[in-house]
């Protein structure tokens, strides 16, 4: 994306949160360099001169400004890139912009009539596009539980969005519990905590889906059979939840920290019968 | 964003399809004869954009883990050469506050 119409494209990204007591999930810039080079990541400020955030009254509502997910787009047709914006709970907002990478301080939620816009899940994943062709701009969203949302905009083309409530593009998988094996060549489609991109992947005139992903491969240790595994797992998720019992029961503070030092050695020893591979992938849906 | 070890884990393989399109089955993509993928804890966010001017789109996929950023050219269609890190300022660029 270019941020600051100079020509050069940058690099847009959210984060999780800042290293500080007071969380908030800063909005970074690698702006580009005429050459082609990249400048180290720079904290994206208003025209305040203090960084972008997601306002909040009350720790109570840290989750609408941590793990953000920023968008650059004219999203209210004035000729200005806006950022559109996501985060953990799952709701949307947007910056306006002044041009040449200049926003105003404060958002402007993103509303479904008179409530905010909400994916079903968490970690909204804004993609501004065109997607049912009739000229506005519709949002498309990844969230923690997987699939892809979408929310059709009914304003029309040069307006600000008026978006109806989101409705399945693709529907998450199933669920697997956790506990079993789960290998590569198991996977047939994207997992939990999908981040959606759209473009014309292949040429043929018809918008794509790139969806990232999260997932968890699990595999019995080495020298471990898939049924010893499966026992061994057992057992240990059943002392899992006596120790997890014992520590959100007890009120005595001596017996809470004895309970959370097991918890911790309990949940090493996973390493002694299984392999965990926290990974994930890019998986393509071409349109038909 | 740090998920739950006992979390339910998700498998792609029975994706149903809703409204508005239709969509062959999902392939992973690819960087050379190995798939994309993320170091852990994993959380892959994809992006194409043509970086070096040169007409065609390369493959970005964001990370959690240290903020980094793969860069994959992009050999036409859905083939993409084998990756290297973004780079900033002469070292790997990584965005803060991500892990």
């Amino acid at each position: 994306m270019e941020i600051d119409d100079d020509g050069h494209p940058d690099i847009l990204s959210g984060s999780y949160s800042r290293m500080e007591q007071d969380m908030a999930g800063l909005f970074q810039v690698l702006y580009g360099n005429p050459d082609g080079t990249f400048r180290k990541a720079e904290v994206l400020k208003g025209t305040d001169g203090q960084p972008l955030i997601i306002p909040i009254e009350s720790r109570d509502q840290q989750t609408e400004n941590i793990c953000t997910r920023p968008f650059a787009v004219d999203w209210d047709a004035d000729g200005h890139l806006d950022l559109v914006v996501g985060n953990f709970s799952g709701t949307f907002y947007w910056f306006k912009g002044e041009g040449k990478g200049k926003f105003q301080p404060k958002p402007q939620a993103v509303k479904a009539g008179n409530q905010p816009l909400r994916i079903q899940g968490a970690h909204s994943d804004p993609f501004p596009i065109d997607w049912d062709g009739d000229g506005d701009l519709d949002l498309l969203s990844g969230t923690s539980g997987g699939g892809v949302q979408w929310a059709e905009n009914g304003a029309g083309k040069g307006k600000l969005p008026e978006l109806r409530p989101f409705q399945w593009l693709i529907q998450p998988g199933r669920a697997v519990e956790y506990g079993g094996v789960l290998k590569e060549e198991q996977l047939t489609g994207p997992t939990t905590s999908t981040r959606v991109w759209v473009d014309d992947v292949n040429g043929d005139g018809k918008l794509d889906l790139l969806v990232g992903d999260s997932v968890t491969l699990v595999s019995p240790a080495k020298g471990l059979s898939e049924e010893a595994f499966k026992k061994k797992f057992a057992a240990w998720q059943k002392a899992y939840e006596t120790v997890t019992k014992e520590m959100s029961q007890t009120t005595d503070q001596a017996k809470r920290s004895n309970a959370q030092q097991e918890f911790q050695k309990l949940y090493q020893r996973r390493t002694e019968f299984m392999n965990e591979d926290r990974t994930g992938f890019v998986w393509l849906y071409l349109q038909k | 964003m740090k998920r739950l070890v006992l979390g339910a884990l998700v498998l792609g393989g029975s994706t149903a399809l809703c409204n508005a399109a239709e969509f062959q089955d999902p392939v992973r993509l690819k960087a050379g004869d190995a798939p994309v993928r993320v170091e852990s804890p994993g959380y892959a966010a994809p992006c194409l954009a043509d970086l070096d001017a040169d007409g065609k789109k390369e493959l970005l996929v964001g990370q959690f883990q240290d903020g980094k950023i793969r860069v994959f050219k992009h050999g036409g269609g859905e083939k993409f050469s084998p990756g290297e890190w973004l780079q900033a300022e002469g070292t790997v660029a990584h965005v803060p506050g991500v892990w």
